[in-house]
Order: C-alpha cells, then structure tokens, then sequence
C-alpha cells in the first residue's frame, strides 16, 4: 500500500516536472520565455522614452518630461520577485 | 535483497560520498590564506556547502554499508527515496521561480533524474521480513 502511495506521489511529481515548461506558471524558469520579450523590447532602442510616470523615494510624482532639463542617470534593478 | 537493488545501494553511495567529499573540503580549502574560493560565494556559502557535505558523506557511506547489510537495507531504501523525492520536489519549485534561470534548463532533467532513483528505491528495495511465529 504505502509502495503504491509513494508511486503515486513520484508519478505526480514526474507530470508536473513535464508540464513546467507548458504551464503559465513556469514561464519564468524556463530561459527561453523569460528572454521571450526581449526581442520585441529590443526594438525600442532608440526610439524616444515613453511618457513614464513614477514616484520618488518621497513618494512624489516624478515625470519624464520633467527630467529632460537635467542630467539623468536611469538604473535597473532586480526586484525580488523577478 | 536483490542484486539489483544492491547496486543501487552501492553506487548511489559512491556518488553521494564522491559529491560530499568535496563540498565538505571546499570549507577548509576556503579559509586557506591567499587561496581562491572553491564555491562560487562567500563565508556562509562554504559553511553551508560543509554542513551538506557532510550530511552527504553520511548517507553514503550508509547506503554503502546497507548495500551488504540485509537489516539495514529496507530502511536506507525508504529513507533515500524520500530524501530523493524532496531534492525534486526542490528543483522544480527552483525552475517554477526563476531565479536559476541562467542554468537553463538543468533542473528538470535533475529532478526526472532523483525522481527515478527515488522510483528505484521504492520498488528494489526488499520485501518487509516476515515474522516468525513461535511454535
């Protein structure tokens, strides 16, 4: 009985190995749908900066337009939950 | 015990205590003066790597042992598989997140890999002994 139960747990486990790479959930394991967007971002090079909008450290609204008058040195950084 | 399951036993042991070995090195050979990190991290990442190394020499060297030794045989199989079935359990949870993205796709193949030892363990590993009734 238990023989078949752990079976049946290890069976489970080899679908679900399977079916990562289908799944929506798994879209970001797999380095082939998380460099899925690249190529589309990668033809916005040089194009101009959309209109952004976001908030400083102090929680104000910062605007890209505002920015243009001034040096401006943009960062990326990986979040957490990347 | 099968002669099977008894290679089984004998080789994942040799595995496990050629992986251990080591890891539990790379602690020493870190805090060698002078000397290069083995392990891609800091301080921690060697202490970690140690403590799994040795945990690792451990269970091989038991599955080593148990491959000769009826009596130890049946409950390193249990114990195996199911220490096999967690390290699946982590590289998939591992490729669902992301964050190991840059090794491709090595954990699926890893976890198919310890999810068929675990299979092996669960099946070759011998029947409960039966008991002997008092005449």
């Amino acid at each position: 009985m238990m023989r078949w139960l752990a079976t049946a747990v290890i069976a489970a486990l080899f679908a679900l190995n399977a079916y990562l790479p289908y799944s929506a959930l798994g879209g970001r394991g797999n380095e082939r749908s998380v460099r899925a967007h690249v190529a589309a971002a990668a033809q916005l090079v040089g194009q101009p900066l959309p209109a952004l909008e976001f908030e400083d450290a102090n929680g104000n609204a910062v605007r890209v337009g505002e920015l243009l008058e001034r040096p401006v040195l943009l960062t990326f950084e990986r979040s957490v939950d990347w | 015990m099968t002669a099977a399951y008894r290679i089984l036993c004998a080789l994942v042991g040799v595995a496990l205590i050629a992986i251990g070995a080591p890891l539990f090195a790379s602690f020493f050979a870190y805090q060698q003066p002078g000397g290069e990190a083995p392990l891609p991290g800091g301080p921690h990442v060697h202490y970690f790597a140690a403590t799994a190394g040795g945990a690792l020499i451990a269970w091989g060297g038991a599955l080593a042992a148990g491959a000769w030794r009826n009596e130890l045989s049946r409950s390193l199989g249990t114990a195996s598989a199911f220490a096999f079935v967690l390290l699946a359990l982590m590289r998939i949870l591992a490729w669902f997140n992301g964050d190991y993205y840059t090794d491709a796709n090595l954990q699926r193949p890893l976890a198919a890999f310890f999810l068929l030892a675990a299979l092996g363990f669960v099946w070759l590993r011998p029947a409960r002994a039966s008991r002997r009734v008092a005449a």
